[in-house]
């Protein structure tokens, strides 16, 4: 039994804390600034592309020391101001309340207050205005977006949601799986049996994979991120790694975007670099490797030219510069095809669990 | 105040036969062309006694059930000076009898348009003319008449006189019309013609008996125009004949009236011997006026008393063949006389035949010339100052005529015979017909073109009451409005040259354009009159004005912008300013909101970011 480890993880009620301190400040700068005949103003480190670069150190992109200012001086800028002024109001409600809301629930809120957002990509933006100004995911706002992820296994949560605080929970009692969704990002994590987290791509494999029992056969929590992991999945991960130093390892398509979601899930994404904590810098990429489709003579199709667009992008992509990250995508190009995880079915629906799976491991203990 | 001088020079036929060029070529143009011919006239001769115009105009249809093209009363009266009865018959009853010959500003040219309405009225419906008149504020005279078109003679059918009060002119013809076409261009004639001329009271009763009434805005009127000599540069060989024909050549006409003023003006009581009369002549020959002198000396060399002057007409007097030759009533037969050149009359029937030197004719028939100008042009022209200018030959008039042309030495014209309408005037008018929120005008200096002086006066409006469908140009030429053919009008050409979006101007602008060009004579590109050609002269002056009030209007433009930018400022610092307290309050944990009135006053006020 592994138990969480307290001493260098925040749990949900510190960042709770820490968040709506955040907005009482910048409440109270609003406040005083109104009360002294001042225009108010938002700084909000920019996310132009010249402003976003990798740090090594940290191992994820991050925000450079550029940053905007939104000013209510500035007539062109007073609406969205307001905008942004009105959503740390909002979160400030969802979180003292315990309420959740989604992306497209922040849209039509806006309208009982008479902010006018012309359309959910507008709201949105405000929403990712706002995560840079107090560096926070909008999960913490208590903001999820529709999509969900799942996660299953030996995990017991304590719930802080209103009307369960303190209940606790055990991940491995539906066979389906858990929804990734608020009351679980909130949760706090208590105990496992598991040893490792298995991140994959696919809800069919996740599926086959309870089924096939890997959850005891490797003693694993297994997560399906449902494509590119939401940042709820990804923090999910991280504090699995962080709080309950659970390895992870990740299993997507033989193809460049299976690469890199791994990649994001490792070390974030370029859209996400004005937020810490989505990432899990040791988080290993099982496969499937370029190198694997001949290794273990996997059935292909070929690459589309966006695929192969896709690898010309990414080689200029700084992370992708060296390693087994640069050598699979050079491996990939050459290749020019590319191979599902199904593709194991050809040699039997439990090949991927039996044989590629344990070899998987077993060659990620050298890397 | 002056009499109009009245004279008869034309055939009714001609006109008939010419009737398009007129403007009377179908029943929706004559229709058309009648109101205007009589609304112009009435304007005119309200204009000319300074009396403030009181136009009302009718149209009724005979028999409304018909249908289109029918008979039309048509009805104009006004409360001009009216006109004495006895010129009545003979104005409205025969063609070219004008009283416009001098040269002035005056909407209609000679006064033709009315008669030939009258004319096409009874063509088309065989119905006289009324004409009411009072002239002198006692008595109304009423004439009901035809014109007998081969004759060119007025057929007075009916004539009565009773009491009145007031002086006024009402004349009603019947006339083939097609109303259901032409009204809408009747309704813009009169809505324009009222723009154009603010200190008159126009109403319209159109035949479905709707009035439509324009009150008068200004209550002064604009400076008359001045009746001027012509300028040399504006005459052609066949003016300058005419003009040396009606000075050289005024043998009186011998008629009782002139025999008085001869017997008046020898202070004779009774009939006298031919040698008496001479004698008496002589003795006051200084106190003589020039016509009485001129028939004296032809008794001299007929050797004839009163009694033998009124038998005669005297039919030519050839100076180079020395001979006078008369028309004996009594004998009903030819006789020519010698002059004798020893006489002492010689000289005054030479002279009066021959006319002035072409020195005297220069100084005293043309505008802007003097004496110093006169001569330096005879070197010019290499004419001697001293020829007498009825002696000239045909190509010695061409030559003179081509030479008046090319001497640059002459003034401008004098545009005192020009009467715009001012700008003021201008301006109440543009301000009560379109309340617009920004209005604009200017009158431009007298310029000239081939020897007529003109003027062009220009207005522009902006926004108010006027619909935003783009641009609307007013054309006016001697306060006319000009309806057909904009498309190929100088005005039109002018404006749509002009760059708008350098004066702020975009998209369908709630925009309109008064012009109006006042000359002598307005260079029509046709003969129907609706559109101005492309003199440089005339293009030069328009493109000035209306630069200069495009500037105003962006002047204006750009204030607005701020005013407008300044209110939205207002408006949405009103609007969020008091979210974001609410918001900041609940954020910050406060229960009061934060006195937040001088952060909305300041967002109103500071100017905008650069």
């Amino acid at each position: 039994m592994r138990l969480k480890n307290k001493s260098n993880a925040k749990t949900a009620e510190t960042r709770k804390k820490r968040l709506l301190s955040m907005l009482e400040q910048q409440g109270l700068s609003i406040y005083e600034n109104l009360d002294k005949g001042k225009f108010p103003q938002f700084v909000i480190p920019s996310r132009s592309v010249s402003n976003i670069v990798y740090d090594k150190k940290i191992r994820q992109y991050i925000l450079g020391s550029a940053s905007a200012v939104r000013s209510s001086r500035n007539m062109s800028q007073l609406r969205s101001y307001t905008q942004l002024a009105w959503l740390a109001f909002f979160v400030n409600r969802l979180v003292r309340e315990g309420k959740s809301s989604t992306l497209r629930d922040i849209y039509y809120s806006s309208q009982a207050f008479s902010i006018d957002f012309e359309d959910q990509p507008e709201s949105d933006n405000i929403i990712v205005d706002l995560e840079a100004v107090l560096t926070s995911p909008r999960e913490e706002f208590h903001i999820f977006p529709e999509e969900r992820s799942s996660v299953f296994g030996d995990l017991t949560i304590e719930y802080t949601v209103p009307g369960y605080e303190g209940k606790r929970m055990n991940l491995s009692d539906h066979p389906d799986g858990y929804l990734i969704g608020p009351s679980l990002s909130s949760a706090e994590l208590v105990d496992t049996s598991a040893e490792l987290v298995i991140a994959i791509e696919k809800g069919g494999l996740f599926t086959r994979f309870v089924e096939e029992k890997v959850h005891q056969k490797f003693k694993a929590i297994i997560v399906d991120t449902a494509g590119q992991a939401p940042r709820s999945t990804r923090n999910l991960l991280r504090r699995l790694n962080n709080e309950m130093g659970l390895p992870v390892v990740i299993l997507a398509d033989g193809d460049v975007y299976g690469e890199h979601i791994a990649m994001v899930i490792k070390s974030g994404s370029a859209n996400a670099a004005h937020l810490r904590e989505l990432t899990v810098p040791d988080a290993k990429w099982l496969g499937v490797w370029a190198t694997d489709i001949e290794k273990y003579k996997l059935p292909t199709i070929p690459m589309t030219e966006s695929d192969i667009k896709r690898i010309y992008d990414l080689q200029k992509d700084p992370r992708y510069q060296e390693g087994n990250w640069k050598k699979q995508l050079e491996v990939f190009l050459k290749l020019k095809r590319k191979a599902e995880l199904e593709a194991f079915s050809k040699y039997g629906l439990t090949n991927i669990t039996d044989k590629y799976l344990p070899a998987k491991l077993e060659e990620s203990k050298s890397f | 105040m002056s009499k109009e001088v009245f004279s008869q020079i034309s055939p009714s036929e001609f006109f008939y036969r010419n009737r398009d060029l007129a403007g009377f070529s179908n029943p929706t143009r004559s229709l058309y062309t009648s109101v205007r011919e009589f609304v112009e006239n009435a304007l005119d001769a309200c204009d000319h006694r300074k009396i403030l115009p009181d136009i009302h105009l009718s149209i009724k249809a005979v028999d409304p059930e018909q249908a289109d093209p029918k008979h039309y009363i048509l009805t104009v009266k006004d409360n001009g000076p009216g006109i004495d009865p006895e010129h009545i018959p003979l104005a409205f009853g025969t063609v070219l009898y004008g009283s416009k010959f001098g040269l002035k500003q005056a909407r209609g040219m000679f006064g033709l348009g009315a008669t030939m309405a009258i004319l096409y009225g009874q063509i088309t419906t065989n119905k006289p003319v009324t004409v009411k008149s009072c002239s002198d504020g006692k008595s109304l005279d009423e004439f009901v008449m035809l014109l007998d078109i081969q004759k060119n003679k007025p057929v007075i059918q009916k004539h009565t006189t009773k009491e009145a009060s007031k002086t006024g002119l009402t004349v009603s013809i019947v006339l083939e019309g097609d109303y259901s076409k032409a009204g809408s261009k009747i309704r813009d004639y009169v809505y324009q013609t009222s723009l154009i001329t603010p200190y008159a009271s126009i109403t319209f009763e159109d035949p479905a008996g709707e009035k439509f009434h324009y009150a008068r805005i200004v209550k002064d009127m604009p400076r008359p125009p001045t009746v001027i000599k012509p300028h040399p540069h504006g005459i052609d060989v066949e003016t300058i004949r005419r003009m040396i024909t009606d000075t050289h050549y005024q043998i009186p006409a011998i008629d009782n009236k002139m025999i008085d003023k001869v017997k008046k003006e020898l202070g004779l009581k009774k009939n006298l011997s031919p040698k008496e009369i001479l004698e008496r002549a002589q003795k006051r020959w200084s106190d003589i006026s020039k016509p009485v002198r001129t028939v004296i000396s032809v008794m001299s060399f007929l050797n004839i008393d009163f009694e033998g002057l009124q038998k005669i007409r005297i039919d030519d007097i050839d100076v180079a063949n020395k001979t006078i030759t008369y028309w004996d009533f009594g004998e009903s037969q030819s006789h020519a006389v010698e002059l004798s050149p020893d006489s002492p009359y010689y000289k005054q029937i030479a002279s009066t035949v021959q006319g002035d030197t072409l020195l005297t004719f220069l100084t005293k028939r043309f505008q802007r010339v003097g004496p110093t100008t006169a001569e330096k042009f005879c070197e010019f022209a290499k004419f001697k100052p001293d020829k007498r200018i009825g002696s000239m030959t045909n190509e010695e008039l061409v030559k003179l005529a081509d030479a008046l042309q090319k001497f640059e030495e002459f003034l401008s014209p004098d545009p005192s015979c020009l009467a715009p309408l001012g700008e003021e005037p201008l301006s109440k008018g543009i301000m009560k017909f379109f309340n617009p929120e920004f209005a604009a005008v200017w009158q431009r200096n007298a310029s000239a073109y081939s020897g007529f002086p003109f003027v062009v006066e220009m207005g522009i409006a902006y926004g108010g009451d006027i619909p935003p469908n783009g641009l609307k140009v007013y054309r006016f030429a001697n306060r006319i409005p000009l309806l057909y053919d904009e498309g190929s009008d100088v005005v039109l050409k002018i404006v749509n040259e002009t760059e708008w979006a350098r004066y702020k101007i975009k998209g369908d602008p709630p925009l309109v354009i008064v012009s109006h060009i006042c000359s002598t004579r307005i260079p029509y590109k046709t003969v129907g009159k609706e559109n101005v050609a492309d003199r440089p002269e005339i293009e030069r002056e328009l493109k000035n004005a209306l630069q200069y009030l495009a500037r105003k209007l962006a002047v204006h433009m750009s204030r607005q912008g701020a005013a407008d930018m300044a209110k939205k400022r207002a408006n949405l610092y009103s609007k969020y300013v008091p979210l974001i307290a609410q918001f900041a309050t609940e954020l910050a944990g406060k229960k009061k909101e934060p006195n937040y009135n001088q952060l909305i006053r300041m967002g109103s006020e500071i100017e905008e970011q650069v």
